[in-house]
């Protein structure tokens, strides 16, 4: 059995029929509320993500040094 | 399996009959299946054109809509001021790393069904899905800003005043959207994007020498000095190419149009062929303003379009006007992908329908996050004396300076069986983008030496 959306749009018994052949089931709008696993970073993962965030803090704050000194 | 291959979202009446919601969305992206899945059970050199036809899209208009404002800027820039040498070879290599690093967008989405923000959030967690969305809002928002900088550039060359150029780019905006299908939306923008091409032409009246260009991309000499300039076009250049919004919008848009792992092959051969047109059209760029080599033209002449002015007497009225509308497209193009961008983005880590497919009753978060980026830009290019010109200035190396934690993000993704499942990096793929994100940390790292320690950079060999 098919529902419609809940926005009451109505949706023709073809348009259903051409939905359920055409798209893969996780295409469909409505899958994709589900929310993908978590997945735990570990050691050194976190290492890289927290020095590549540095990096960009530190590195944003050497562009606004420069805007700075351009603008002065 | 891999995690994006999920049962639909079922539910149970009160009889116990299982129902799968279908929504208005997914009627629409059928429908654009409909016509691949014909395209596909067809054989002959006629039926594989029309299969090509109609999956690419996204490659094209990523790497298209990365010849933005601030690139094409950076470009005409690097003609003015090293002619033809070391940048004509340097561009096509920065967009042969783009399609290393686009590709895998095109293999994530068609694999997971997911978009880029939506995948960082869930799989990693909002504390790190966080700073990705901050980055890219932010990069996002300051380059919209440089596209309408752009526009009102481009058109005051024409006389146009600059709300009058504002409102048209913001109608051509709207008028991509008001179909409500992704379809059309992609098709009206891809035709915007063709004038990107507009740049070859002006290259051509200029008449360039070729055996320089041929010499250039053979030996890429004659070098540029190693200074502090050089290495600031070398950041704008590259972040002409590659920025962290073509990874959340190519992701997205791949999609949204419903392409399947079935498809990967021809989103692969439509980032290869977007990443080429991109190349033409910016070498182009390189190539016409290389005439202005003694003009002392720089980024700085951007607000007023000098560039196109510069040209005039080179290329005739004709050449510089091709030039100048050549800049309004690539704004308008860029301000379309990059606000699309920034709403796909919204509506996956908030888990609101997010689609060009939605009608705007259904869309309104998504609508209303692209039209408050477009116009908030647009509104802050109207506001009278603010330096602005710093903006266009620094996009481009903001985005190579964000690049390198957005490429790790989707280098763990596509490296995560759970996620790819058979679709997961292979070891070249791993090799390249590692490379990309050395060669970007590395460039960063050196512009940053040049500001702080002029003198260790001198002792480097910069100037």
């Amino acid at each position: 059995m098919v529902k419609k959306d809940h926005a009451q749009v109505v949706i023709s018994n073809s348009d259903q029929k051409l939905v359920l052949s055409l798209l893969e089931h996780d295409q469909l709008a409505r899958a994709k509320k589900h929310f993908i696993p978590r997945r735990h970073l570990k050691g050194p993962e976190l290492l890289v993500l927290w020095a590549l965030r540095i990096y960009l803090l530190f590195m944003m704050a050497v562009v606004g040094y420069q805007v700075w000194i351009a603008v002065r | 399996m891999s995690v994006g291959s999920q049962s639909p979202q079922m539910t149970r009446t009160a009889n116990g009959d299982e129902v799968v919601i279908i929504t208005h969305e997914d009627v629409d992206r059928a429908h654009d299946r409909v016509r691949v899945s014909a395209a596909r059970a067809q054989h002959g050199f006629l039926s594989r054109a029309r299969l090509l036809w109609l999956l690419v899209g996204p490659g094209v208009l990523v790497m298209l809509g990365e010849n933005d404002g601030p690139s094409m800027l950076s470009y005409a820039a690097t003609g003015a001021k090293f002619g033809i040498g070391f940048f004509i070879p340097f561009v096509a290599l920065t967009f042969c790393m783009a399609i290393v690093v686009q590709e895998m967008t095109v293999r994530l989405g068609a694999a997971t069904h997911r978009g880029h923000a939506e995948l960082i959030f869930d799989r990693f967690g909002p504390f790190w899905g966080w700073f990705s969305m901050i980055d890219l809002a932010i990069g996002n928002f300051l380059t919209l800003i440089t596209e309408f900088i752009a526009i009102r550039a481009g058109l005051g060359f024409f006389g146009v005043r600059p709300w009058v150029a504002i409102l048209i780019a913001l109608v051509i905006l709207y008028s991509a959207l008001m179909s409500h299908r992704y379809w059309t939306w992609e098709r009206i923008t891809l035709a915007a994007a063709a004038f990107n091409l507009v740049f070859i032409p002006v290259a051509l009246m200029t008449h360039p020498d070729w055996h320089s260009v041929g010499h250039a991309l053979l030996t890429w000499q004659p070098l540029p000095g190693f200074n502090k300039d050089t290495l600031l076009i070398v950041l704008a250049d590259i972040g002409a190419t590659v920025t962290p919004w073509m990874l959340f919008f190519q992701q997205s848009a791949t999609v949204d149009k419903g392409m399947t792992t079935k498809d990967i092959r021809f989103g692969r051969f439509d980032t290869v062929l977007g990443a080429a047109l991109a190349t033409a059209a910016a070498v182009a760029t390189i190539l016409a303003t290389a005439p202005l080599l003694a003009h002392g033209m720089t980024a700085d002449n951007f607000q007023a379009a000098e560039f196109a002015q510069a040209l005039q007497p080179l290329v005739g009225r004709f050449g510089a006007s091709l030039f100048a509308l050549g800049m309004v497209e690539a704004g308008i193009v860029a301000a379309i992908t990059i606000s699309t961008s920034s709403a796909y983005a919204f509506g996956e880590v908030t888990h609101k329908p997010h689609s060009l497919n939605l009608p705007m009753g259904e869309g309104k978060s998504f609508y209303g996050v692209l039209s408050l980026c477009a116009v908030a830009a647009a509104a802050i290019v109207l506001i009278p004396g603010l330096p602005l010109v710093y903006v266009v200035l620094i996009v481009n190396v903001v985005a190579v300076l964000a690049m390198p934690p957005a490429l790790v993000f989707l280098f763990m993704l596509v490296n995560d069986k759970e996620v790819m499942g058979d679709l997961v990096n292979p070891l070249w793929a791993n090799i390249l983008s590692s490379g990309v994100v050395f060669l970007l940390t590395g460039a960063g790292v050196l512009f940053g030496i040049s500001i702080i320690a002029p003198s260790i950079f001198a002792a480097l060999g910069g100037k």
